[in-house]
């Protein structure tokens, strides 16, 4: 059996040391010392999520959850490494587990979930092997990888096992609505199948070939219209900064404010119309917030994603 | 043709282009409610692409004051310091009529002014006027051919305040005079109530969980207890409030509504017209006040007395109140169901101004077990489980059951379980208001009353009130401000061995 280790490596850095099998039962003591500290009632917990990644995207991912407030979770931090036996350092409703075996990921979620509520598994990096694995125990999978060819490829057969989403899919929503209410416009229902190419300016390009599947999914776009992707800078906490459609008969650009705050979805030519939107919280905690909201299988997201692996840029 | 982008879509389902017309848009209501909703809305993105607000009043006001009033009140009751991207795009989508409701010729310049807005598909207009002036809105409207979309994709929609009429004659009367206008799917009876969260979770409440619904009835409940407690008094609004009183101001309208949602059959879908059917089943069930013996009304009046604080005058004292009114503050009413599921089951409603504290509430409290086994050891009496639905202002749900108490001795004692929408959730419960307007754009009249409820309704307070005006004065108890009401409410229940829950 290899050594134990600690998570003294900054992972909850007010927390307790404890072995594995001490942790339900310390938990259980800080609550009790938390409430009586307070003088009012614990939050009421309503999931568990386990997020999966290195040491620096999971110290993101533990600010992200502490900054939900009231919305009660369990948060299991779990970065891989090759221990069989590590210790654990445990707050009130977190728990951080530094360097486990792959192989027992599973093994250690399984212990670890809250019983009979919804458990996600946020993927923030690592071992693809073990994801099969954790979506058999996950009633949400939520990707959320810099680089994630990976696992986009293998997303298939992921959707087969639980509900699968990325983490980009919640950053697009106000993109993908302000779009949306611009085709309810008549002009835009009417000129909508004359629209020949799509430009999108992005920082984030794999957020830009998920748009791009959405569109080319929904409106069931064929290699006849052009889709091209570039690089962009921006200061927004928005993954992309401009999109612009165009046709014969119909240009409709999005794109954001000067300020930063604001999305600008404006329809040119014929009845012009402009529409202005706020952009919304685009931190992390917003977005994880978000997914934690979801329960149900996306279908919309499923197919852009398999229409984004089919894009290049 | 359905929009492709809208479906999975996370932001729920917007209107069509839309002109939102509000009639009375330099009053309270306007400023401090809707107005406050559009731009939350807009914010949340529920809004088409195409929108305006047409405001229309009587006060001479320029569009550039109506667009500073959207901001003043922006800022007074959203907290938005200073215009935002949002509402500024917003205030340019507002125009501004000034006129006298019975002008015929504001009514041709309304129709000139939404040719300008392009036409909308959708016209939302909102009566944010005194009753009286409804039909006149509703005759020229439809003289001017306002009421009739331009083709069948387009829609015409109303939303009126309460209240619907002072009694069953008028609100029949309006009813007939709606009718001859425009559809009933087209008009839309507010009631801000419906609106809350916490009476609507109450239909999910029911009818989502397994658990709960075999207990909903005669034989497990004991009693029912809905109450809508108020500190202020009467405040600007005596002129209204002397000739309405808490029966026709609370009880005719939001509390037949809770009661209604607690008392229903599960419906056979939850659609507008199931649910509202179910609805009306509970209202015609209710035997009528007074004539029927097992029913009883206690109305009451506050005298000066002391409240959050401060000393305060009783209601004849109050500026706009005549020294002789006899215009209920208060009133408690023990009604009874004769349905299946409710025979037997009293409900008690209890409603009035100045009382200690603001709150809403339904208590459904559930008889005790046929035997107490702990009677030797532990003989203190055992509490009757009790579930109680927290309308506002702390939104949730609690049950309260009989638990050991730690110990070698064997102790009973009542512990509360707790449900707080604020902990449990952690997001904003929106405002009732932006609930309501985006059904009605919608076109979703779950949330709204139907003629027959308000009318069926109606028919059960009216007799009350006529059996008032006989009585006169001389049968108006009071009750001090500050206090939970009249001693005759509390000997109300006490002849049938119950008490009003201390809250």
């Amino acid at each position: 059996m290899e050594d134990a280790v600690t998570a003294k490596d900054g992972l909850l850095p007010g927390g307790r040391d404890v072995p594995f099998a001490q942790i339900e039962a310390t938990l259980a003591r800080l609550v009790r010392d938390g409430r009586r500290r307070r003088g009012a009632p614990a939050r009421a917990l309503l999931a568990t999520v386990i997020a999966v990644g290195v040491q620096e995207r999971l110290t993101a991912a533990a600010e992200a959850l502490e900054q939900l407030g009231d919305v009660g979770v369990r948060a299991i931090l779990i970065s891989e490494g090759t221990h069989t036996n590590p210790v654990a350092r445990v707050t009130e409703h977190s728990i951080a587990i530094a360097g486990l075996a792959p192989r027992y990921l599973n093994n250690a979620v399984a212990a670890l979930r809250l019983s009979s509520l919804p458990a996600a598994v946020w993927w923030r990096g690592g071992s693809v092997e073990a994801l099969d694995d954790l979506a058999d125990l996950a009633d949400r999978l939520i990707l959320d990888t810099p680089d994630p060819d990976d696992v986009w490829a293998k997303a298939d057969g992921l959707f087969e096992h639980t509900v699968v989403t990325d983490m980009r899919w919640p950053a697009l929503t106000r993109w993908r609505a302000a779009l949306a209410h611009l085709f309810d416009l008549p002009q835009v229902q009417r000129d909508a199948a004359s629209l020949q190419r799509i430009e999108i300016d992005a920082k984030d390009v794999y957020a830009a070939r998920l748009y791009a599947g959405w569109l080319k999914s929904r409106l069931r776009w064929t290699d006849a219209v052009a889709i091209s992707i570039k690089e962009a800078a921006g200061d927004a906490p928005t993954p992309l900064v401009r999109v612009r459609l165009s046709g014969k008969a119909l240009k409709v650009t999005l794109q954001v404010k000067p300020q930063g705050s604001c999305l600008e979805a404006a329809v040119e030519g014929g009845e012009a119309s402009t529409r202005i939107v706020p952009l919304g919280d685009g931190s992390l905690a917003a977005l994880i917030g978000e997914e934690l909201g979801v329960r149900t299988r996306d279908l919309a997201f499923e197919q852009a994603l398999t229409a984004a692996r089919e894009i290049h840029v | 043709m359905p929009n492709p982008l809208l479906d999975g879509l996370r932001i729920e389902s917007t209107p069509e282009p839309t002109a939102f017309v509000i009639f009375g848009a330099s009053g309270d209501l306007t400023r401090r409610k809707l107005l406050p909703a559009i731009y939350q809305l807009s914010r949340a993105q529920r809004l088409p692409a195409r929108f305006s607000v047409i405001g229309i009043a009587r006060s001479e006001m320029t569009d550039e004051q109506f667009r500073q009033q959207w901001h003043d009140s922006l800022k007074e009751f959203a907290g938005l310091e200073k215009p935002d991207d949002v509402s500024s795009a917003l205030a340019g989508c507002m125009t501004y009529l000034q006129g006298e409701l019975d002008d015929a010729g504001l009514y041709g310049r309304l129709a000139a002014k939404l040719k300008e807005a392009g036409s909308p598909a959708g016209v939302l207009f909102y009566f944010a006027v005194p009753p009286g002036v409804y039909g006149t809105i509703v005759e020229r409207l439809a003289a001017a051919g306002l009421t009739k979309p331009p083709n069948a994709d387009g829609w015409r929609r109303i939303i009126v305040e309460k209240p619907f009429g002072i009694d069953l004659a008028s609100a029949r009367q309006l009813n007939r005079l709606m009718h001859e206008h425009l559809d009933e799917s087209q008009i839309f009876r507010i009631d801000h109530y419906l609106g809350k969260e916490t009476v609507q979770n109450l239909l999910v409440f029911r009818f989502a969980n397994g658990m709960f619904e075999p207990v909903w009835n005669r034989r497990y409940i004991d009693h029912v207890q809905i109450t809508a407690a108020e500190v202020v008094g009467v405040e600007q609004r005596a002129s209204y409030y002397e000739g309405a009183g808490a029966l026709r101001d609370m009880v005719q309208n939001h509390l037949m509504q809770v009661l209604a949602l607690v008392a229903m059959e599960p419906p056979i879908a939850f659609s507008a017209e199931n649910v509202r059917d179910r609805k009306l089943d509970v209202i015609m069930s209710i035997q009528p006040l007074l004539e029927d013996a097992r029913t009883s009304v206690v109305r009451s009046q506050y005298a000066a007395g002391w409240v959050n604080g401060e000393e305060v005058p009783g209601y004849r004292e109050e500026k706009g109140v005549s020294p002789e009114s006899t215009t209920e503050t208060y009133v408690a009413l023990r009604m009874q169901l004769d349905s299946w599921r409710w025979a037997g089951v009293p409900f008690y409603l209890r409603t009035g101004k100045r009382l200690p504290k603001r709150t809403t509430e339904i208590a459904i409290q559930f008889r005790r077990p046929p035997l107490h086994i702990f009677k030797r050891i532990s003989p203190t009496a055992i509490a009757s489980n009790l579930l109680v639905v927290n309308v506002q202002p702390d939104e949730g749900i609690s049950v309260r059951f009989e638990a050991k108490l730690p110990g070698s001795r064997m102790q009973l004692a009542p512990v509360m379980m707790n449900f707080r929408y604020g902990s449990a959730f952690g997001r904003a419960v929106p405002e009732a208001y932006e609930t309501l307007l985006l059904d009605a754009m919608l076109g979703d009249p779950t949330l709204y009353a139907r003629h027959d409820f308000v009318e069926a309704s109606w028919a059960l307070i009216t007799p009350v009130h006529e059996r008032w005006a006989a009585l006169a004065a001389k049968a108006l108890p009071t009750y001090e401000a500050g206090e939970w009401g009249p001693e005759e409410a509390d000997a109300m229940m006490a002849a049938e061995g119950r008490r009003w829950r201390t809250l």
